[in-house]
């Protein structure tokens, strides 16, 4: 089935496919819509899931812990300062290894008060054991999430799905919507590693000493690690049932490119276009769209960017004293490596301000202009 | 602790720290710093009743839906629920923690309704116990005399009372109109006392024929003869033909005997006995006036009584004096003075001051006075005290002569019915102490409830049972999180014109559905009623359930000591205490 979506419709498709048991979500803008739709279909009987209203993001993601614990696939859909609130329980989700998938609708935090979208509010969280998928458009919203309860459940690790907002989470789209016969196939039920059970009881998540507690935080890691071969597997098999694939990077534009120009989340949509545009034009130019931050995808941007000399990234997101956030990881990815790219850091677009095809232009521009970027930040649009 | 697990590596390792075996060993209650526990507590309308009605409770036992067993909670304390579900003037009501909230409970029409249900009860005949050998007299078989003798036979006393009328009641026989109060009703509570083995013997006055003296046979004697004389307004012309006292006109009402009245009626006074009059005179189909010196804020009539009075037609003068009635063939020519309002008195009212020159005149067909009530004295032996026009009395109404107690309206300014049957109550309490050879005071201080004046009998009777503290529980340690406002049930009250034609009850009683829904209303001020919103919220899985009698009880050794049991009990009959260390 075809249908005329917005990216918030497009999570609750997501969740309805995903036979999620139990939904608990405070409202915020711009995730609003996601909850309102699936507890109006949970309040009509159409849907037979428990929505348990709380008062916090804070509670909401207790309350997922606990149901995660008891065995039971859940859901919670937030943004900025609500996700911020979280940050407590987000790493409880992580240190327990329960397999909760949340979408956060990315928005700048205030102050300034400010609704639209930006990256800090999910990239501030990248330190919380979680794994963040980026999406680009609608119907790339609701097959993550297809994915991400696979690749959760797989690893025990929670699971992120991360949409700008308004641009995708209020905008609409066509969307693909799978049949629930067909996600049926694809998602199995959830089996926690440790069901409870009221005869044998068992304390979960018990005081670990230094004698132990180090070897925990190593099995985290080891689980992240296994993150890209799970992630390409369920990917790969997703595409076999519904033609449809993303991996953890995508590569597009001119092969052996001499600038490259990486982007997550829709400013890719609009760079597909500038890149087109840019080639037709005789220039040397391609993209990289990098759909996961964490685990950082360091081997594939590897392969994908050999033999570039120069590389751009747009941020959309500032961590103030150093720049941006995906800039610093992917310095961080390449710097073992013998031979590196110069790195251009653009930043942009912060608080929702467009990042237009001519910003876009203007970036690659400078970037095969230099040798090497004028500045650590390169601003992009600011009214300085 | 079962086993202390050490891993040599990682791979050895669970994916999560989980102990596979429980945690019973690891005693969290040891991080306590305060200490909850379950301690039911007094609620206001409790403390408040003058009877010393377990309130709280009665209604409890009603939202369990078991009348029978309120029906009892109460009488174990009041012999009369059917009269005072009807004529008490309820400051239980008015000290309602939910009066905060929306309205009061109406706990009145709730004890009306237990007691009216309570006639379809099947009486067991119980055997009687035997009677202990003293013989105790109680003179006057009012609330006070017959609420004495009830608790004191229930005691297992051989008890006489003496009454100088033709039938037992007193004042609620001779004072209240079966209007207010049907006489069947009272027939009924009166019956069962004497179904205690209480024996009642009427026609017998105490005068110079039977004097108290002549009683000393009894171990003990309790002296509850009410207030029967009408005050005189010591006006000339008050003797006069056709003038006539209000109480008394109440007795020859209540014992159906003919009044020959004229058209037009005057009532001089502002209480109860006034209103209870001018009702009953508008019954005869006669026009009435209620002459009153002070202003209607002043009134010591309940409310209510006024406000019906007046929806029967009863017109109310305020603020005019007669200071004259002159007979006028059968008329009276009332002269009048008007009044204004002066400083506050000794009863904290504004005194009356006659403005000069303002007489004016009245022609009624009949005045009667109802300027209030005095006792008699003539018949009290020496050595019994009198002040203020009362008999001076001790804790428990202890009179000058031992042996000799005195209750009820002849020893208190509180003339109210719940306060005559607290007065016999404790008079029971001081006589079996007395007897016993205790110590009075102390007994009756450990029954307060509350912070007093009164007293509960009930834990005098089953030590150990019930058992609550004397905080009364104030609104702000409620938790209205739990509560939603609902509407104060009434009962079906008859039209203004349509009570006119007879002494019928002017409102009914509560129909079932409604008195459940108003027991629904109760916020039970300090009693568990096992609502499980502590073993709900404990995070700790820290509260026990237990057996029938006492539900819950808190696990010390696991209990960190939260408190959020004590902040989700609605009604707070949880406690919180530091820890003793």
């Amino acid at each position: 089935m075809r249908r005329v979506i917005t990216g918030n419709q497009a999570v609750a498709y997501g969740v309805i496919l995903s036979r999620v048991d139990l939904i608990s979500a405070y409202p915020i803008t711009p995730q609003t819509t996601i909850v309102e739709e699936l507890s109006e279909l949970i309040a009509s009987g159409r849907l037979k899931t428990k929505f348990l209203k709380v008062e916090s993001e804070h509670s909401a993601m207790a309350a997922l812990i606990g149901a995660s614990t008891g065995g039971v696939r859940c859901f919670t859909a937030t943004s900025s300062h609500g996700l911020a609130y979280m940050h407590e329980m987000l790493h409880w989700a992580s240190g327990a290894r329960l397999p909760i998938v949340m979408v956060n609708v990315n928005r700048a935090l205030g102050p300034p008060w400010n609704i639209w979208s930006d990256q800090s509010d999910s990239l501030s969280q990248r330190d919380t054991g979680w794994v963040q998928l980026y999406c680009e458009n609608n119907q790339e919203v609701l097959d993550t999430i297809l994915q991400a309860y696979r690749i959760a459940e797989s690893v025990k690790l929670p699971v992120m799905v991360v949409l700008d907002a308004f641009v995708l989470s209020h905008t609409s789209e066509a969307v693909e919507i799978p049949t629930m016969d067909e996600v049926d196939k694809f998602l199995p039920p959830y089996c926690p590693e440790y069901p409870i059970d009221t005869q044998e009881p068992m304390a979960f998540s018990v005081i670990a000493t230094p004698e132990h507690f180090f070897e925990f935080r190593y099995k985290i890691q080891k689980a992240m690690e296994q993150v890209p071969r799970v992630a390409k597997k369920v990917d790969d098999e997703f595409r076999s049932m519904f033609g449809r694939g993303y991996g953890a990077i995508e590569k597009y534009g001119k092969e052996g490119a001499e600038v490259l120009l990486m982007t997550s989340g829709t400013v890719t949509s609009t760079s597909r276009i500038v890149i087109q545009k840019l080639m037709q034009e005789g220039y040397s130019v391609a993209g990289i769209k990098i759909k996961r931050f964490r685990p950082f995808p360091d081997e594939e941007i590897y392969e994908a960017i050999k033999g570039t000399k120069k590389l751009a990234i747009i941020d959309r997101n500032l961590s103030a004293g150093v720049g941006g956030i995906f800039c610093q990881e992917l310095r961080a990815a390449l710097y073992p490596k013998e031979t590196r790219p110069q790195i251009f850091g653009f930043i942009s677009g912060l608080g929702g301000r467009d990042i237009t095809p001519s910003l876009i232009e203007e970036a690659i521009q400078y970037t095969l202009d230099h040798d090497r970027p004028k500045e650590e930040i390169l601003w992009l649009g600011l009214k300085r | 602790m079962t086993k202390q697990l050490t891993f040599k590596s990682a791979s050895e390792m669970p994916m999560v720290s989980i102990s596979l075996g429980d945690m019973d060993w690891n005693k969290t209650g040891a991080w306590r710093a305060q200490r909850p526990f379950y301690e039911n507590k007094t609620s206001p309308c409790n403390e408040a009743c003058p009877a010393g009605n377990d309130i709280v409770n009665f209604i409890l036992k009603m939202r369990q839906g078991d009348f029978e067993t309120a029906w009892r909670v109460i009488k174990d304390e009041n012999p009369f629920p059917g009269v005072c579900g009807r004529v008490c003037f309820h400051p239980c009501e008015s000290k309602c923690n939910r009066g905060h909230f929306d309205e009061p409970v109406a706990i009145h029409a709730l004890e009306r309704f237990v007691s009216d249900f309570a006639i379809n009860l099947a009486k067991k005949k119980e055997k009687l116990p035997a009677r202990k050998k003293e013989k105790i007299a109680i003179v006057g078989s009012g609330p006070a005399g017959m609420g004495c003798a009830y608790h004191l036979a229930k005691l297992h006393y051989d008890v006489t009372v003496f009454e100088s009328l033709s039938m037992a009641g007193g004042m609620l026989r001779m004072g209240i109109p079966s209007y207010r109060l049907p006489k069947d009703v009272l027939d009924r509570e009166i019956l069962d006392i004497e179904e205690l083995g209480v024996e009642v013997r009427t026609g017998v006055s105490i005068d110079e024929h039977l004097r108290v003296d002549d009683l000393y046979s009894y171990q003990a004697i309790f002296i509850a003869t009410g207030a029967h004389q009408g005050r005189g307004l010591h006006i000339p012309g008050e003797k006069g033909k056709g003038v006539f006292n209000g109480l008394d006109l109440l007795k020859r009402v209540n014992l159906n005997k003919k009044i020959e009245l004229g058209e037009r009626v005057a009532i001089i006074g502002g209480g109860n006995t006034a209103i209870d009059v001018a009702r009953s005179v508008r019954r005869m189909g006669k026009k009435v006036v209620i002459l009153y010196r002070r202003s209607k804020d002043e009134m010591p009539a309940f409310e209510e009584e006024v406000t019906e009075a007046i929806e029967e037609g009863v017109k109310i003068r305020y603020l005019v004096n007669p200071i004259r009635i002159q007979q006028k063939e059968s008329l009276k020519r009332l002269e009048c003075l008007r009044m204004e309002l002066g400083e506050k008195d000794e009863s904290g009212r504004r005194r009356p001051v006659p403005i000069p020159n303002s007489n004016f005149f009245m022609e009624v067909d009949n005045a009667i006075i109802a300027a209030g009530e005095e006792i008699e004295t003539s018949f009290l032996p020496r050595g019994i005290d009198k002040k203020d026009g009362i008999v001076l009395t001790h804790t428990g109404g202890r009179t000058g002569i031992e042996g000799v107690f005195a209750g009820g309206d002849l020893a208190s300014n509180q003339r109210t019915v719940a306060h005559a049957i607290g007065s016999g109550k404790k008079a029971a309490l001081a006589i079996d102490s007395y007897l016993k050879g205790n110590e009075v005071d102390k007994v009756i201080q450990l029954l307060l409830i509350g912070n007093g004046p009164s007293v509960s009998i009930f834990p005098y009777l089953h030590p150990g049972e019930r058992m609550r503290s004397s905080h009364v529980v104030a609104f702000e340690e409620l938790n209205m999180d739990y509560f939603e406002h609902s509407a104060r049930q009434k009962g079906e009250r008859l039209r203004g014109k349509a009570r006119l034609n007879g002494y019928g009850e002017v409102t009914s009683t509560l129909i079932q559905s409604a008195a459940l829904v108003e027991s629904e209303r109760c916020f039970g001020c300090g009693t568990c009623n096992e609502c499980e919103n502590c073993y709900l919220f404990c995070p700790d899985a820290s509260i026990l359930k237990r057996d029938e009698t006492l539900s819950h009880q808190v696990d010390y050794d696991f209990c960190k000591g939260c408190g959020i049991c004590f902040v989700e009990c609605p009604r707070g009959a949880i406690s919180l205490e530091e820890e003793a260390r």
